[in-house]
């Protein structure tokens, strides 16, 4: 077999193909084999007829199309491997030369991985951002912590005020008719979240429990009932209940009762410590993000339109799979938001190009830079996952093994790598 | 004499005519009224071979039916002729 790569424009290229005669004859036989299975001669059973009767009635030329389709992919594959091309993409195929006794030359015109034109990538400045924690950090946290604990609590006497949550009656009137939708009995509503139409919640600050009120408001002009759009309503309301969020006080009881600590000290300081660990972890990945971000904007890329396609298949999947997991399917979503495919495809795509860019940058840096990961790497990093997955390191191993996963760690592994190298040799490295 | 192509009606390509072709044997429907040298006279001037054997074989004709309609397929005489090892082989399947 012979190969040969020709590029014609800057992705793309021709590959040229030689299969040898006897590796093609051989296709034939084998497509013989597996046609003559559904072929009537009479005379003869199915499957039956010999091959000289075969080719003497429907000729040999009637072999072809099979063998072809034997042959290509075999040597597609070969050719590839002997030329040393990354293609990105299904290869069109056009066959050259077909004939009995000479050897079969077809050509694969194929995308190619870009040629990646590094520019500056050491020596990169990452804009300085804020990851200290401060005290107010500390005590948001402590606060949502607070509000969990928090209860309901009903209100005996007192009136309402904003962030209780009562319970009414309402029935709406318009010009003294009640309308459609303007009616219920004990609904349960948070003062001041914006539920009812502007003015209604505000207007039931002050009330008492069991007071009976006429509140008046207008619909907003763009109000989504169209003939209720821009009217004046009165609305005849009756409070029946309310209740208050009673936020637990921030002492050691409270810090007792949150954790396992026993003080309100100890746990403002473990918050801190675990604000800080995370707060370093987010600027380690807007380093290692915006380090690779940059890089890959100083290379010169020529990127192929079909990596950015097969990336925007890969998010979409991967869209596809967070909606499912919420009980959604893609046709649904895009029912819900209006969006045609092409439309999130096109969100996407941004997004998509940036990857297939960093990835093609890193890989090259990679290359450049002589990053390898060996073995002892590799098994550190299953031992790992192992860990986490509390399995025997083996047991991974094997499961890993079957799904070709070993390879993807190793490639994760010497993207980690270059990046790590990035980082070391920004301005920034402290 | 008669014209040995009324003599050979066709060649007989099926399986098992296939399979005798290893020995050299080659199968044909003649005329029914042909008889085994005026089949190897025949053959040996059609495709320019040395015939060695003929055997043949009276095929009677099956039974059919159009609705009320009986008849039967006609008769056949099937010939198997043997080859002589030296003589070149028939390229027969022009059917």
């Amino acid at each position: 077999m012979k190969a040969n790569w020709e590029k014609t424009e800057n992705n793309r290229g021709v590959l040229t193909v030689e299969v040898d005669e006897q590796k093609f004859s051989k296709a034939l036989d084998q497509a013989f084999r597996k046609v003559v299975k559904n072929v009537n001669v009479p005379g003869f059973r199915k499957g039956k007829v010999p091959r000289p009767i075969f080719e003497k009635r429907f000729g040999v030329e009637s072999l072809y199309q099979d063998a072809v389709e034997i042959v290509v992919p075999e040597a597609y594959q070969a050719a590839v491997e002997e030329t040393g091309i990354e293609p990105v993409d299904q290869p069109e195929i056009d066959i050259d030369q077909l004939e009995k006794d000479k050897p079969f030359i077809f050509k694969a015109t194929v995308t190619v991985k870009p040629e990646v034109k590094l520019g500056e990538y050491k020596d990169l400045e990452v804009p300085e951002k804020d990851f200290s924690v401060s005290d107010k950090d500390v005590e948001e946290e402590l606060k949502k912590m607070q509000e969990r604990q928090g209860e309901l609590v009903v209100v005996e006497d007192g009136q309402v005020e904003e962030k209780d949550r009562v319970m009414i009656d309402f029935e709406g009137f318009i010009d003294g008719e009640p309308f459609e939708g303007g009616q219920a009995e004990k609904y349960t509503l948070e003062v001041g979240s914006g539920q009812f139409i502007p003015g209604f919640e505000e207007q039931l600050v002050g009330m008492k429990p069991e007071e009976e009120k006429e509140i008046t408001v207008t619909f907003p002009e763009d109000y989504q009932a169209e003939e209720l759009a821009g009217k004046e309503a009165v609305f005849k309301v009756k409070l029946h209940e309310v209740k208050r969020m009673r936020l637990p006080e921030l002492d050691d009881e409270f810090a007792q009762d949150v954790s396992e600590f026993d003080t309100l000290q100890e746990l403002k300081d473990d918050i801190e410590n675990k604000l800080k660990e995370q707060k370093s972890q987010d600027e380690d990945n807007y380093k290692r993000n915006t380090l690779v971000e940059k890089a890959a904007e100083n290379a010169e890329i020529d990127l192929p339109e079909v990596m950015v396609e097969h990336e925007i298949d890969h998010m979409l999947g991967h869209f596809e799979q967070q909606l499912q997991m919420q009980g959604v399917t893609l046709d649904q979503y895009m029912q819900f938001t209006g969006q045609e495919k092409s439309t999130i495809r096109e969100q996407f795509k941004e997004d998509a190009e940036k990857k297939v860019r960093a990835n093609l940058v890193l890989e090259a840096i990679a290359a450049e830079e002589n990053v390898e990961v060996d073995d002892e790497e590799v098994d550190q990093e299953l031992k790992k996952l192992a860990e986490q997955m509390g399995r025997e390191e083996e047991e991974v191993r094997k499961l890993l093994q079957a799904q070709g996963g070993v390879d993807q760690i190793r490639d994760e592994l010497k993207i980690r790598k270059t990046v790590d190298l990035l980082v070391s040799n920004s301005k920034n490295a402290a | 004499m008669k014209d040995p192509r009324d003599i050979i009606r066709r060649p007989l390509v099926t399986e098992k005519s296939t399979d005798l072709m290893e020995q050299n044997k080659y199968v044909f429907e003649v005329d029914l009224k042909a008889n085994k040298t005026e089949i190897k006279n025949a053959v040996e001037k059609i495709f320019d071979v040395k015939v060695a054997q003929v055997n043949t074989m009276r095929v009677k004709g099956k039974p059919k039916r159009f609705g009320r309609y009986e008849g039967r397929t006609s008769d056949r005489k099937k010939a198997i002729v043997k080859l002589t090892d030296d003589s070149k082989s028939i390229e027969l399947f022009e059917a």
